[in-house]
């Protein structure tokens, strides 16, 4: 089974998946249409990702007064708007907030594209993948050794890492210069 | 609700902040056309409402900060501010250009341009909520620094605001004051201290609507293949993304001492390497719709701050250019600057230039009694930086700018003055990369500036991004500047003009493949057409592109015509010592030839530099050549300063 994990250490809070979702879906870019949240403070790298987790026993279903909410063969719950009142009861159950309501009430969440989640596609930094569960629980669990590496849980102390990372990219940065000496464009 | 991109999105907003009144202006397909957006429409609004030279602190300047036509949108990176006004420091145009999410929340409230004229009797500031704009009273928010205003705002109106605003420094009419978006992204040029004058403390805005493009599946398609392309660049994921700017430090040669040694990276100090300033780094940052997170976010132990964007320039300007070499105290400077809400680089220079004064005996006396002007004195500096955003003491006459400073202290202060049109950018040889820095640094609308086509002309940058992409741009006519030089600035300029008006940012990797879209795939400006058609429904051709930015620059050497610049401005400067030696002398001749090939070539006035009727009705904006032909206008001299 796939699933869609947010690697919360690595979002830098640039909104491309919510632009990249909201017009997948609607063909506008729209933040209130996106069913992926990301809240920031823009200045310092605080985001939170508010996105359907789809959980194995999910509040939006068992609330829905009229069975509109099903899971499909990838595992994403879908609504079938054929049977939606539009009375938002699923918005309200979920722990997450992760279903938003759009004009007149519709309620929108992750459908996980079929299969093809668009967010993940642009985002930039490895943020949001979509994996076989046991890929994705080795990917958050490096990027969790890697976050107590930067010192993200620590408090406010800095550390080695980032120094190391910078070091590495100076190295290859004087690679690339030595290289692009030799080239005649 | 969301907008449709016909139009280009959304009106123009003026604001008279005299009377009070807000007006809506729609914006026609034809402005869009002509002008694109961002730094196309600020220009074209100075152009048409500024009458000639005016106090910059009058209320008669105006004050307009454009979007850029795709902000908002999925297309990478476009998320860039523009603001534009008849620059306090410079006294001819000076615009400056700022990331955060400003811009975005702009154009989903509808808006394309902001015009802000008149002057308040009390401090106000402005609050846009989707349709509904109020002016309110900001008589608690005076005197806050950026961050504060900030803050203050979110509690009133909700974390989601977004803020473009100034400091104190802008309050106090500090001349290089700068407007300050979301607490840490800046636009240069004394825009601040415009804000000042006008009594407007900050524009807050909430924007909830969509942008909606004519032909969605093309331009989504396009604006995909842009991000993916920078996603899987290997100079983006592990250079860029890591050390940001910091980069330029091994790779700009930043100045030493006042200009005196441009600093290898062999001879860089300990403190002001990349892994040194990396030791402060707590994570990464960076702008709306932007894939690179150039901006480092910084913690300070001394005061317990944090900070954003410790970029290549602050180091080189409050550091290595002022002998300090202290990492955390220049860092602590960059979060001030940012407070306070100043240009690091007219700042740094200013003190730079203060401290050579001092020691050539030129500056002296009472006015620097309790005043330290040791090289490298970092806590003196900070005194000095606190002192100016307040102008307090000596502060009062650093808070004028470089070279307004430098004419306080006569003719012997100002031939250490090494600024263009009163904006300093530093010196360099005529022979270095074939005359590109001097002649970029003259040929500039708003004066000495290294975002106006310098980089792109010998494509510093792309060469370490992508060698392929450089060749597709040469086969597809881009000059070279081995052997073109002045067509290769030109093609600068249109790439910067361009970057600014679609609101894409130009300004971290200063290279073409970040300034201007699709250039990796569809050079040169053959993409732009492609996006901007998609976009707009307005059939956009690469020609209609290039005639586009030609008309916005031409309009803003037209502007500065009418601020007093003659050609003598278009000038080199070196100091003194160098400019005895005859080898300087040849060099200021090969300037001049290049100056003149480069107003031939843009269509001006060889003896004057006045823009030519022909090239200017040819671009359709004869009414230009109506307003500068044959009229005299007094000479420049910076600024123009009513009698008290």
């Amino acid at each position: 089974m796939f699933v869609l994990a947010v690697i919360y250490e690595n979002c830098t809070g640039c909104h491309l998946c919510e632009l990249a979702c909201s017009f997948k879906h609607h063909g506008v870019f729209d933040l209130s249409l996106s069913r992926i949240t990301i809240l920031t403070k823009p200045e310092i790298q605080t985001s939170v990702q508010v996105y359907c987790l789809q959980c194995q026993d999910a509040a939006c279903e068992r609330v829905c007064p009229v069975d509109a909410i099903s899971r499909d063969k990838n595992g994403a719950y879908i609504i079938n708007y054929d049977r939606c009142i539009g009375c938002r009861e699923c918005a309200y159950a979920c722990p997450f907030g992760a279903i938003s309501f759009e004009v007149e009430a519709r309620p929108i969440k992750c459908d996980l594209c079929e299969g093809e989640p668009e967010c993940v596609a642009v985002c930039p930094h490895g943020a949001i993948v979509y994996m076989e569960e046991k890929k994705a629980v080795r990917e958050l669990k490096k990027a969790k050794a890697t976050g107590v590496a930067y010192g993200l849980y620590g408090g406010k102390e800095t550390s080695e890492h980032p120094r190391k990372k910078a070091e590495e990219a100076v190295e290859y940065l004087l690679e690339l210069v030595k290289k692009s000496g030799e080239l005649d464009v | 609700m969301s907008i449709s991109s016909e139009r280009n999105g959304g009106d123009i907003l003026i604001i008279d902040l005299t009377r009070e009144k807000v007006v809506k202006r729609e914006v026609s397909s034809e402005t869009v056309k002509r002008y694109l957006g961002g730094r196309g429409f600020n220009s074209k609004a100075l152009f048409d409402m500024i009458p000639g030279r005016i106090d910059p602190l009058s209320p008669e300047n105006v004050l307009a900060l454009g979007n850029g036509t795709f902000a908002g949108t999925a297309l990478p990176m476009t998320s860039r501010l523009h603001i534009s006004t008849l620059s306090p420091l410079s006294g001819i145009l000076g615009d400056g250009n700022a990331g955060g999410e400003f811009s975005a929340m702009l154009k989903f409230a509808g808006y394309e341009q902001i015009i802000v004229t008149g002057r308040a009797q009390k401090p106000k500031y402005v609050f846009i909520e989707d349709d509904e704009v109020e002016i309110r009273d900001a008589e608690e928010l005076w005197g806050l620094t950026t961050g504060e205003t900030v803050e203050w705002l979110r509690d009133e109106h909700g974390d989601e605001v977004s803020v473009a605003g100034i400091g104190p420094a802008g309050e106090n009419l500090v001349r290089f004051a700068t407007t300050m978006v979301d607490k840490y992204h800046s636009g240069a040029r004394g825009s601040g201290a415009v804000w000042g004058s006008k009594n407007l403390k900050a524009i807050a805005v909430i924007g909830t609507k969509g942008v909606e493009p004519a032909d969605p599946e093309r331009f989504y398609e396009m604006a995909k293949e842009d991000i993916e392309y920078f996603n899987r660049n290997e100079f983006v994921k592990r250079i860029y993304s890591v050390i940001g700017t910091h980069y330029g430090l091994i790779q700009w040669y930043p100045s030493w001492k006042y200009f005196q040694v441009p600093l290898s990276a062999e001879e860089l100090p300990i403190g002001l390497r990349p892994q040194d300033l990396a030791e402060y780094e707590v994570g990464r940052t960076q702008c709306f719709s932007c894939p690179l997170a150039c901006k480092d976010v910084y913690y300070l132990p001394s005061t317990g701050e944090y900070g954003t964007a410790s970029e290549f320039e602050s180091i080189y300007a409050l550091g290595s250019n002022n002998c300090v070499t202290d990492t955390e105290a220049i860092l602590r400077m960059e979060h001030m600057a940012d407070e306070y809400g100043m240009d690091v680089m007219t700042l740094g220079d200013t003190i730079a230039l203060a401290r050579l004064l001092h020691e050539k005996g030129i500056l002296s006396g009472e006015d620097v009694k309790g005043v330290s002007l040791e090289w490298g004195d970092a806590e003196g500096q900070i005194q000095l930086i606190e002192m100016t955003a307040y102008r307090k003491g000596f502060g009062n006459k650093l808070a004028e700018g470089y070279r307004n400073f430098a004419k306080l202290y006569g003719e012997e202060a100002l031939a250490y003055c090494y600024d263009v049109k009163g904006v300093n950018r530093g010196w360099y040889e005529v022979d270095f990369i074939n005359g590109i820095f001097t002649l970029s640094h003259a040929t500039s609308t708003r004066g000495a500036d290294h975002l106006r086509g310098r980089s792109w002309a010998y494509w510093e940058n792309d060469k370490l991004m992508d060698i392929e992409a450089v060749k597709g741009m040469l086969k597809a006519g881009l000059p070279d500047y081995r052997k073109d030089p002045v067509g290769a600035l030109i093609y600068g300029e249109r790439a910067c003009t361009l970057a600014d008006s679609l609101g894409r940012c130009k300004g971290s990797i200063n290279s073409w493949l970040q300034a201007v879209p699709l250039v990796w795939k569809y050079p040169v400006f053959k993409g732009t057409a492609m996006l901007l058609t998609a976009f707009t429904g307005i059939e956009f051709t690469e020609k209609d592109v290039i005639d586009a930015t030609d008309r916005i620059y031409l309009t803003e050497i037209a502007f500065n015509v009418k601020q007093g610049i003659k050609k003598k401005h278009y000038d080199v400067k070196f100091p003194p010592e160098f400019a005895a030696t005859e080898r300087a002398k040849a060099q200021v001749r090969r300037h001049w030839e290049l100056v003149d090939e480069y107003l031939e070539r843009r269509g001006c006035d060889v003896e004057t530099a006045y823009p030519g009727r022909e090239t200017l009705e040819e671009l359709g904006i004869g009414y230009v050549a109506d307003e500068i032909e044959g009229k005299q206008f007094p000479e420049w001299d910076g600024p123009v300063r009513e009698v008290a």
